[in-house]
């Protein structure tokens, strides 16, 4: 086994297809339709098909339920409710019953579970269970959830099973209060000669992936779960079911094809484990889950809503000294996967800021909303929403530009971060240079027509993977009779192009063709390496590091091998283009065969190897835990990516309307594995960043959603795309990361919100407390501001 | 409710189908004739993934009756290959870069293949209005753009 | 709460061979039988759960629904089951009605516009429906065959309310026409949206504007309003405005106002009364001000 501390680059020498933009090697298959996703995979004619009832109340009392009507209706094989589902689920906290039992805490809540022979038969079904509910009030904003006023939602939080580093308070709402306390806020107000202080609000939005949810699950007489699904985590699947139901790991099996758009909707686990109770009623044989676009929208993980308070303070010169940041994040119904986002809004809750003295509060609040999860930046974009503008307004009220006055306080590789973490080296600042040239910062272009105007606006971010401290990665590498590779590994592609990262990580540490690999699919926790989640921005770090390591030891067999055929010291030789060769005597010899059947015994009879069988894991354990009243610690988290964009931005003051026209992305990333592909990250990244500043936010009314549609939850199209891109790739190297590289999924859209927002403020001078800075909110705000009549 | 009969012909073969009527075009390519290329992104019109071609023009299969299709000529991203020669499309997809996750790609690939057949040389604002009934949440649309741009280019080379 | 299905609800298509077929089984089954051409509203309310026809009767292959004519002397003719494609596309509609082909371009997506009519958008009598305005301003009516055979029905006071119409059960659209456009006019749809392309009308405006030497200011305007009342909306005083004295860009600023005075929007999750009747102001003014000066 290889060991953690791994540097691919032995020697200095970045192989060819380290840095290569070579095609994915999804790509062909995706076009052509052939690529099979969950909800592909025929079952034949005896699978059923599943769906649930729902809490209509977004906070209320289950006083009964009774199935008999619907149980007689015929097609239909079972019902479950929650008197099937005592156990407790959840990644951080277990707080959440797989069916709700005595209390439904939001609209959606599954309440029963319908199996049968088709559909529709069971959307009939659904309409004949009774169930009697008594309404209770509700909590349907953060800052109300944690006052005296409001409802307790779970009363039984003491009660509930949790991580050693996140903390609920028994007795009220919050399931986890994280805290700063560095240096002295309070004493250090007074030195500052300009201060800014203001409350911004983030709505709930939803990932969208344009693949819908589905899982299909079988249980077997012998209490064997087969899962079959769209899923980010299929080993936190098979880890967190077999909890709730009392089982063993080795017991479920899950089955992940390609993912259709994750986004951290499929992380952890939501609606796969409703698939996998209603297939226990009906043993043996196959049951379907596959929600619509509607139930898609508010029973699936949303992006939590925040609340943030925001104090920030510098000194004449522009240095910043001090900030005291509070944030009520309004995290839903259950917050088992909340609470860590609501930590790492802590930990990260000064932005990428050298600040001298600080006050973080970053509360984990239960609310009778949609449950919150993990969703692209991970509470990081919600954070510098309203954080990145505050910057912005405090340059301007001390008078310094605000590109300059990022360059003035933006954090450094050996700056102290606010945990008492030592910053590895970044290229923060090359990244905030990059933007401002590559959108003209400090020149004004004319406006399109009279009745328009123009501004711009930067923000830049930082993100570190939020997980446990020891969320480990492993990767198995075999070899074909042809020498073609075959690499399995437990991370998912969920279009981020990991399998092809990998893929090229592989043929480089092995030393053959990117084309000669592939990659063992689907991930299928029976066969596929252990991978914590695909979450996190962590792959190509972590997992890249595991494939890494299986490579090298591939190699090394393979090496060795070669030397005692060729009794030579294996030093002397290196494995290129899928040849063995021999830098001492130019001997050369393909893979082929040799790493199956071996090679003849040079000395005599008999053979010498036998097959090649590379293993590789990895798993960070140098990172600390943090003083619960203070959060300092040697080490938060194992490394921070970061970045800017800026954007010019279009208003039109007869509607309001704000177009982007041009943007542009600078990220530190540490290696480009594949530079065209993290490029497209990064565009990605930014339309839906764009997206989520125009047009994105979950419209709840007394915890209803009232636009759970494509028809009123519009999202960016391409026509929405600005006319020009940029796209700057940043190398500061990772010392742990293969090649240097750390994640950039993720980050793409952090900084955008903000950046968008400091552009409107440049074109005409308003700011909004929330995003989607729709035309009416902004046309509104220009109104009530009498720069429009 | 009613069966019917229908004879159908779909990338090139014709087939003869038995339909209720309240079943979409949608649900028999995927349930019944198991072309699952063709992706249920909403059931609603609204996100484009199980564009098809309808008597060669693009239509949301999830908002068409499968009962409609009696008679028509039907094309799917499974048809759009001939010979496995893949449409110019498919290759620059690739070349380009536009793929991620792949759930949107066939409905786009057919929306872009019906564009360039009715408007060979489209200017940026036909490819994006074109497009613009086809999400994507990965992409950005970026590249998808470039890809139908350079596709238009080699337009000539294409199979008729 | 808004409960979607995962599949259309039973029902059974119908496919009448005659007009007189169509009309006689919608009359005998009034309360359970509906008709549909494109179906992109049809099917996503049946899905939805709020229309629950036994019968969806499709009436697209009947005789004369699939053409578009244009005679110089009476004007255009589209049939019922002409796409919104067809009437963006169509060189005749582009040459005399640019403003319909602008309507009909506006419509959501091109695959829904492969389907979608505009027969269909007049008869589901939504106050967004984008090329309702053109209908009106161009003094539109319908072909209508009901269970007493053939009358037209113009489209002043065709609209009741949200869905409603004077449509009677046995009725089927066979066409919609447009007079003659007069002499030199130029319209203007704008469409405001929440996105760039392919949203519902937050508000739409049409416009259509020619010399007339019979109104005191030499020129007429027609306009009408999406997405402000129960019906789309005539703003009458605005016309008159326009129609009496002579237009300044203050005349056009008055009119503008009454535009607004006349719309009664509501508040609903697409946007706010009080926005929707500012951007009637503000997009009437821009509407009538790029007629104007097409035709000066």
């Amino acid at each position: 086994m290889a060991d953690n501390k791994q540097s691919a680059n032995d020697g200095g020498r970045i192989p060819d297809v380290i840095g290569e933009s070579v095609i994915r090697l999804d790509a062909r298959e995706k076009a052509i339709g052939a690529t099979q996703f969950a909800d592909d995979f025929q079952f034949g004619p005896g699978l059923l098909y599943a769906r649930i009832l729902r809490s209509p109340h977004p906070h209320a009392l289950i006083k009964k339920i009774d199935v008999s009507k619907a149980k007689a209706l015929p097609g239909v094989k079972a019902i479950v409710t929650g008197d099937e589902t005592p156990g407790f689920i959840g990644l951080y906290l277990q707080d959440r019953h797989i069916f709700c039992r005595d209390r439904a805490r939001y609209v959606g809540d599954p309440v029963a579970g319908v199996a049968a022979v088709d559909e529709e038969t069971a959307e009939k079904a659904l309409e004949l269970i009774e169930v009697e509910y008594e309404p209770l009030p509700g909590v349907f904003d953060p800052e109300f959830g944690v006052g005296p006023d409001a409802p307790l939602l779970h009363p039984d939080l003491g009660q509930y099973e949790v991580v050693n580093f996140v903390f609920p308070k028994p007795g009220t709402n919050i399931s986890n209060h994280f805290k700063i306390r560095r240096g002295d806020a309070d004493l250090a107000w007074a030195q500052c000669a300009a201060i800014v202080e203001k409350k911004y609000r983030v709505p709930h939005i939803q990932h969208v992936p344009i693949e819908p949810h589905v899982a299909v699950a079988k249980w077997d007489e012998g209490d064997n779960i087969t899962l079959w699904g769209s899923s980010q985590s299929p080993f936190a699947q098979r880890n967190l079911i077999a909890k709730a139901l009392g089982l063993s790991q080795s017991k479920i099996q899950v089955i992940a094809p390609v993912v259709g758009g994750g986004f951290g909707s499929k992380a952890g686990v939501s609606m796969e484990a409703l698939a996998v109770v209603i297939a226990k009623a009906v043993k043996g044989r196959p049951v379907k889950l596959r929600l619509t676009r509607e139930e898609e929208f508010f029973t699936t993980f949303v992006r939590q809503g925040l609340v943030a308070h925001f104090k920030m303070g510098c000194d004449k010169e522009g240095r910043l000294l001090a900030m005291e940041n509070t944030y009520y994040w309004d995290a839903g119904a259950y917050t088992e996967y909340g609470v860590n986002m609501t930590r790492a809004g802590g930990y990260s809750g000064t932005g990428p800021y050298d600040v001298p003295n600080v006050k973080v509060d970053s509360i984990c609040v239960y609310t009778n909303h949609p449950v919150g999860g993990p969703m692209r930046g991970f509470g990081m974009p919600e954070l510098h929403s309203g954080l990145e503008q505050c910057v912005d307004d405090l340059a301007h009220h001390i008078g310094i530009d605000p590109v300059e006055f990022r360059q003035l306080n933006c954090i450094r590789g050996g700056d102290t971060v606010a945990t008492g973490m030592t910053m590895h080296p970044i290229g923060l600042p090359e990244c905030i240079d990059r933007v401002a040239k590559d959108i003209g910062w400090g020149k004004k272009s004319q406006p399109s027509a009279p009745n328009k105007r123009r501004g711009k606006g930067i923000a830049m971010m930082w993100k570190a993977p939020a997980m446990p401290p020891n969320a480990g990665s492993s990767a198995q590498i075999t070899l074909s009779e042809d020498g073609t590779v075959t690499v399995a590994l437990g991370g998912q592609e969920i279009g981020q192009g990991t399998f092809t990262v990998m893929a090229q990580m592989a043929a480089a540490a092995l030393g053959v063709p990117y084309d000669w690999v592939k990659v063992a699919t689907p991930v299928d926790t029976k066969y596929s390496p252990y991978e914590w989640q695909t979450v996190a921005s962590r792959l190509t770090w972590s997992m890249g590091n595991a494939v890494v390591a299986a490579a090298k030891d591939a190699r090394q067999q393979i090496l060795d091998l070669a030397a005692e055929a060729w009794d030579e010291d294996p030093d002397n030789l290196d494995i290129v283009n899928g040849n063995v060769i021999s830098y001492k005597t130019e001997e050369s010899m393909p893979l082929k065969n040799m790493v199956i059947y071996g090679l003849p015994n040079p000395k005599g009879d008999g053979w010498i190897g036998k097959p090649v069988l590379g293993r590789g894991s990895f798993m960070p354990t140098y990172v600390t835990g943090l003083d619960a009243e203070t959060g300092q610690g040697p080490r938060a988290v194992v490394h921070y990516t970061t970045g800017a964009q800026a954007v010019e931005v279009e208003v039109d003051m007869d509607t309001g309307r704000v177009e982007v026209l041009r943007a542009a992305a600078a990220f530190d990333m540490g290696k480009a594995i594949n530079p065209e592909m993290v490029k497209a990250q990064m565009e990605g990244g930014l339309v839906q960043g764009i997206s989520t500043a125009l047009f994105e936010a979950l419209k709840l009314k007394n915890g209803v959603v009232t636009n759970p549609s494509f028809v009123d939850y519009r999202i960016a199209t391409t026509a929405d795309v600005p006319h020009e891109l940029f796209s700057e790739i940043v190398e500061v190297p990772q010392d742990d990361g293969p090649w240097g590289a750390r994640g950039i999924g993720e980050h793409s859209m952090v900084p955008t919100i903000p950046a968008v927002a400091n552009a409107i403020f440049d074109a005409v001078g308003i700011r909004m407390e929330s995003p989607p800075y729709s035309s009416e909110k902004v046309y509104l705000a220009m109104m009530d501001a009498g720069i429009v009549k | 409710m009613a069966y019917h009969r229908i004879t159908t012909t779909i990338n090139g073969a014709t087939d003869v189908v038995d339909v209720p009527s309240n079943m979409t075009l949608l649900q028999m390519l995927r349930d019944k004739l198991a072309l699952t290329g063709t992706k249920n992104g909403c059931a609603a019109g609204e996100c484009g993934a199980c564009t098809v071609l309808f008597n060669g023009e693009a239509v949301n299969s999830c908002m068409v009756l499968a009962v409609e299709a009696d008679g028509a000529d039907i094309v799917t991203v499974e048809g759009l290959a001939h010979d496995s020669q893949l449409d110019p499309l498919q290759e620059l997809f690739v070349s380009e870069g536009a793929v991620q996750c792949g759930f949107c790609i066939p409905g786009m690939l057919i929306s872009a293949r019906a564009l360039l057949d009715r408007r060979p040389n489209p200017a940026d604002h036909d490819i994006r209005d074109a497009l613009s009934g086809n999400l994507c949440r990965c992409t950005g649309y970026v590249r998808i753009i470039k890809a139908v741009k350079e596709a238009a280019k080699r337009g000539h080379a294409e199979p008729a | 709460m808004l409960t979607a299905h995962p599949g259309l609800p039973e029902f059974d298509y119908i496919k009448p061979k005659t007009l007189a077929e169509a009309s006689a089984f919608l009359a005998e089954h009034s309360k359970d039988a509906r008709i549909f051409v494109g179906g992109t509203d049809v099917f996503v309310r049946m899905r939805d759960g709020f229309w629950k026809e036994k019968y969806l009767v499709d009436v697209k292959g009947l005789e004369g629904m699939k053409s578009v004519s244009f005679d110089p002397r009476a004007g255009l003719t589209i049939g019922a089951a002409v796409n919104m494609n067809q009437i963006a596309e169509s060189a005749e509609v582009k040459a005399h009605y640019p403003l319909l082909a602008e309507a009909a371009h506006s419509v959501a997506s091109f695959q829904l516009r492969s389907r979608a009519t505009i027969a269909g958008n007049i008869c589901n009598a939504s106050p967004a429906g984008d090329t309702i305005g053109a209908g009106m301003v161009f003094g539109g009516s319908l072909s209508v065959h009901g269970v007493g055979g053939f009358r037209r029905e113009p489209l002043d006071g065709f609209f009741l309310g949200p869905g409603r119409t004077q449509l009677q059960a046995g009725d089927v659209v066979t066409a919609v026409h447009l007079p003659l456009p007069p002499k030199g006019a130029a319209g203007k749809y704008i469409k405001l949206g929440r996105n760039n392309i392919g949203d519902l009308a937050i508000i739409g405006v049409t416009a259509l504007g020619w010399r007339d030497g019979e109104t005191p200011s030499g020129y007429r305007f027609r306009i009408a309003l999406a997405s402000v009342a129960p019906v789309p909306l005539v703003p009458v005083a605005a016309e008159k405005i326009l129609a009496e004295k002579p237009i300044t860009d203050a005349v056009i600023a008055e009119a503008a106002n009454a535009a607004m005075e006349a719309a009664t929007p509501i508040d609903d999750v697409r946007g706010s009364a009080r926005y929707r009747k500012l951007m009637v102001r503000n997009l009437t003014k821009q509407a009538v001000a790029e007629v104007w000066g097409r035709i000066q």
